[in-house]
């Protein structure tokens, strides 16, 4: 059943990275401050809220988050719910908006993300992280999250010859993109040799293939065909949504050089909005590490299998390249505090769509798609969104 | 070999340094780690069974940066195995530097095995056959 009916109408993100002294609550205040009285919503308006945060309870000891987060906003009394998905839980809070306004049950939703994560030490923030893999059989081997895609990076080496410089080019180009955006962790270019430095976290992803601890968040409006122009002449119509799990455990799966729930999750999303890889202007893609930028480049479609380290080479996936990937840097660069990082990217997206991306806007901005992935790959959220006028 | 496997009694066995694997009681088909459904036939009946120890490198990695619990591990490596009985396990890999992970080649025969780590955990682990 194609989508009917859901719009974008606002989106804004927090800075992210190292927020000292800002706390879990105040940020996710500030991305809804900014996608709502800041852009003409007027907080009143919004009729329920879908929040996506992975694991406070271990980051920051704090269960029920919802509630919480929704009365510092000033959203009290509203229902909220949070969504968790480890990485992919800022998508998966969007779907439930989307579905919310299909159905046809509310006219206006808000929908948020966030995650404080640099409060504690680097090792606690791997357990916290290594959570979102199975506890019993791949995280109590002493598997982590870098592990994960390592794992996928050293199985598509094998098969299909992709080096460890193919994946420094991913961190080159995030870091450049990220390089004119304000809100990014890392706002500087690297040099291949820097991306190329031998810190290892699981070999062969060294510190530069790693997105960063972060901290931030991010909100967006959605509306109803009924509502969205009574806010914004420009809103963005989300035409396309999938959502697939695949098993947890990575000894599950047949193929490591490629994740079924982004190809399933895809697969569904173009067939809802009726379009092929080749309709799409642009992507923003869960590059958590590098080689899951490559590959998901390939499991969207993009590419063929295989292919995806070459066009990174060739500079397709570059900002101004014919399929621009992670314009303003990716997680990899902008960072990825977990929970915001899914309605981070819908937040890109829609910027990008409509014209007001600055420096990192892209060239020809139609239709656009994201990817947000989650834990080890066992749920994946491709959206595909096009501006109204286009 | 009659009780139903259940995961505690799969984990138990590795910590005994007593492997079994899950067989599905209707078609036959290997399970590791366990399954409550078989996806070869939709069967939930499982039963107890040996498996061979023989099995090949599918992909791996060095861990450098790990929780607590293991940081005094690192670095160490983590495999993906696929048993001669064409079930994978997640596992340690031993009998190589894990400095010198170039060496480690993709598709070499394995043995299963057992391994004690700092933790006070015995992994399952396999090295070189
Ligand atoms: C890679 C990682 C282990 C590095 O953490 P760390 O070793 O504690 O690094 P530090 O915080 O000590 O930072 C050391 C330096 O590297 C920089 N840095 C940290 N992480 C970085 C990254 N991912 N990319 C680039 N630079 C990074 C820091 O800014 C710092 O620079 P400085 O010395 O100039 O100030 C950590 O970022 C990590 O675990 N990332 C993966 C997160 C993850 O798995 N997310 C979920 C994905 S699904
Ligand atoms: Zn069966």
């Amino acid at each position: 059943m194609p989508l009917k009916k859901t719009f974008i109408v606002s989106g804004a993100q927090t800075k992210f990275g190292a927020l000292e002294g800002v706390t879990f609550r105040e940020m996710l205040a500030e991305a809804v401050d900014k996608a709502t009285i800041q852009a003409g919503v007027p907080k009143k308006e919004i009729q329920a809220v879908f929040l996506g945060t992975f694991n406070p309870e271990m980051l920051i000891h704090q269960g029920h988050t919802a509630p919480l987060l929704l009365d510092y906003a000033g959203l009290r009394g509203l229902p909220a719910t949070r969504h968790e998905a480890a990485c992919a839980s800022g998508a998966v809070a969007l779907r439930a908006g989307i579905m919310a306004i299909e159905s046809g049950l509310y006219d206006t939703v808000l929908v948020g993300g966030v995650e404080k994560m640099t409060s504690v030490s680097t090792n606690k923030v791997t357990e916290a992280l290594a959570a979102a893999a199975d506890d019993e059989f791949e995280s109590g081997v002493g598997l982590t999250f870098p592990g994960v895609f390592a794992l996928a990076a050293v199985a598509h080496m094998n098969r299909y010859g992709t080096t460890q410089e193919d994946m420094a080019l991913v961190a080159v180009k995030a870091h450049k993109n990220a390089a004119s955006n304000p809100l990014a962790q890392f706002q500087k270019e690297i040099t291949l040799e820097k991306a190329m430095t031998p810190k290892f976290v699981a070999w062969p992803l060294k510190l530069f293939d790693c997105s960063p601890i972060s901290d931030g968040a991010a909100a967006l409006v959605l509306s109803s065909d009924k509502k969205a122009k009574q806010y914004t002449d420009t809103p963005v119509k989300i035409v396309g949504s999938g959502q697939a799990s695949a098993s947890m455990n990575l000894s599950g799966r047949s193929d490591l050089t490629s994740f079924e729930a982004s190809v399933a999750a895809s697969r569904s999303a173009y067939k809802m909005a009726n379009l092929t890889p080749k309709d799409i202007d642009f992507a923003v893609v869960h590059d958590c590490f590098t080689i899951a930028e490559i590959i998901a480049t390939e499991d969207i479609g993009f590419f063929k299998p295989g292919e995806g380290a070459k066009a990174v080479r060739e500079g397709i996936t570059a900002k101004d390249g014919a399929k621009p990937i992670n314009p303003t840097g990716g997680l990899k660069a902008v960072g990825h505090p977990v929970g915001a990082t899914g309605v981070k990217q819908a937040v890109e997206v829609y910027k990008e769509l409509i014209g007001a991306a600055g420096a990192n806007q892209v060239p020809k901005h139609n239709i656009g798609l994201m990817h947000n992935f989650g834990g080890t790959g066992a749920t994946c959220v491709v959206n595909i969104m096009r501006r109204a006028d286009a | 070999m009659s009780e139903r496997p259940t995961v505690e009694a799969y984990k138990k066995n590795i910590q005994e340094g007593k492997f079994r694997a899950l067989k599905c009681s209707s078609c036959g088909a290997v399970i590791t780690p366990p399954l409550g459904t078989c996806y070869n036939c939709g069967g939930n009946k499982m039963e107890w069974t040996n498996v061979s120890g023989k099995g090949k490198l599918v992909s791996f990695t060095v861990i450098h940066v790990a929780p607590d619990e293991f940081a005094p591990e690192v670095p160490y490596i983590v495999a993906i195995v696929e048993l001669a009985e064409k079930s994978r396990v997640t596992a340690r890999l031993a009998g190589f530097d894990p400095l010198k992970p170039e060496a480690i080649k993709i598709g070499i025969p394995l043995v299963l095995g057992y391994e004690k780590g700092k933790s006070g955990k015995n992994y399952l682990s396999f090295r070189p056959a």
